[in-house]
């Protein structure tokens, strides 16, 4: 089958629907094109060791829902929404910490406000120290940082995923970023004056 | 945090609850304005918006994912074509 690799999310998703060869095919080219960042949010939601679990699951679940997908949004969204709800299955019985409802004003002095901000800056010049500050953020806050920032999806698509009204998913977005920078901030050494 | 002090028609809480929008590029022009004037006139605001912008920045930057090797995304092929049959023989 040529021309899978160049043919458009929505196209490939359509041809999966058929549910012939050349389904399998597309379903195939599909896996390839998101496999890793679905992979990559279903590590930042659950482990290294669930995470294959929840891509297969959630690809599987992309498969027979193929011919139901409305073509609205955009796949890859629909892709990360199916993943959330299997990693959310792999977390049921570890129990899920609610996001502490910090005042954001406390939040950017933890961040560093009037004092060295910086700090989060040049922490970031170390390796894995951005993988290393995510991994102290509770899950949903790291969730929406790889939605958004580093999957780039528009903060409609994001919205989506997250079932959340923009407003919202604006809100949890620039508090997980100000978490973050307090993150940073507490990891390395004590090198920072 | 100098809460209450105002610079540019805003204090520096108001722009701290901005900064997202302003960096996404997402403020109405207004506010644009009074959010650059403030940060022009705020060194406290200008180094921490520049801290949270070099976090974004890093976030951005994030090498994509390794691919899933031939052999995974065989099994997910696999298990996609088992539950197909499944289906059709329920
Ligand atoms: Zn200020």
């Amino acid at each position: 089958m040529q021309g899978l690799e160049q043919a458009s999310d929505h196209d490939l998703i359509a041809l999966v629907a058929r549910g012939d060869h050349a389904g399998f095919a597309a379903f195939a080219a599909l896996v390839r094109r998101h496999g890793p960042s679905i992979r990559r949010l279903a590590r930042a939601l659950t482990d290294d060791v669930a995470a294959d679990d929840v891509l297969q699951e959630a690809m599987v679940d992309a498969f027979r829902g193929a011919a139901g997908f409305r073509g609205e949004g955009s796949v890859r969204g629909w892709l990360f929404a199916l993943a959330r709800n299997r990693a959310v299955r792999h977390r049921a019985s570890a129990r899920r910490a609610e996001i502490p409802d910090t005042p954001l004003l406390q939040l950017g002095v933890e961040a560093g406000y009037g004092e060295r901000p910086e700090r989060a800056a040049e922490r970031l010049e170390q390796r894995d120290a951005l993988s290393v500050g995510l991994a102290r953020l509770p899950p949903e806050e790291r969730e929406i940082l790889l939605l958004r920032d580093v999957e780039g999806l528009s903060g409609e698509e994001a919205a989506e995923v997250l079932g959340l009204a923009l407003p919202a998913m604006k809100s949890r977005l620039h508090r997980a970023r100000l978490r973050l920078m307090a993150a940073l901030r507490e990891t390395g050494g004590s090198d920072g004056e | 945090m100098a809460s209450e002090r105002v610079v540019g028609g805003l204090t520096c809480a108001e722009v701290l609850a901005h900064l997202g929008d302003f960096l996404d590029g997402e403020l109405a022009p207004e506010v644009l304005t009074q959010v650059r004037a403030h940060v022009a006139g705020c060194g406290a605001c200008e180094r921490f918006g520049g801290a949270y912008a070099a976090a974004v920045t890093a976030l951005r930057a994030t090498e994509r994912e390794a691919a899933l090797d031939a052999e995974q995304i065989a099994s997910i092929v696999a298990s996609a074509a088992s539950a197909a049959s499944a289906a059709k023989a329920g």
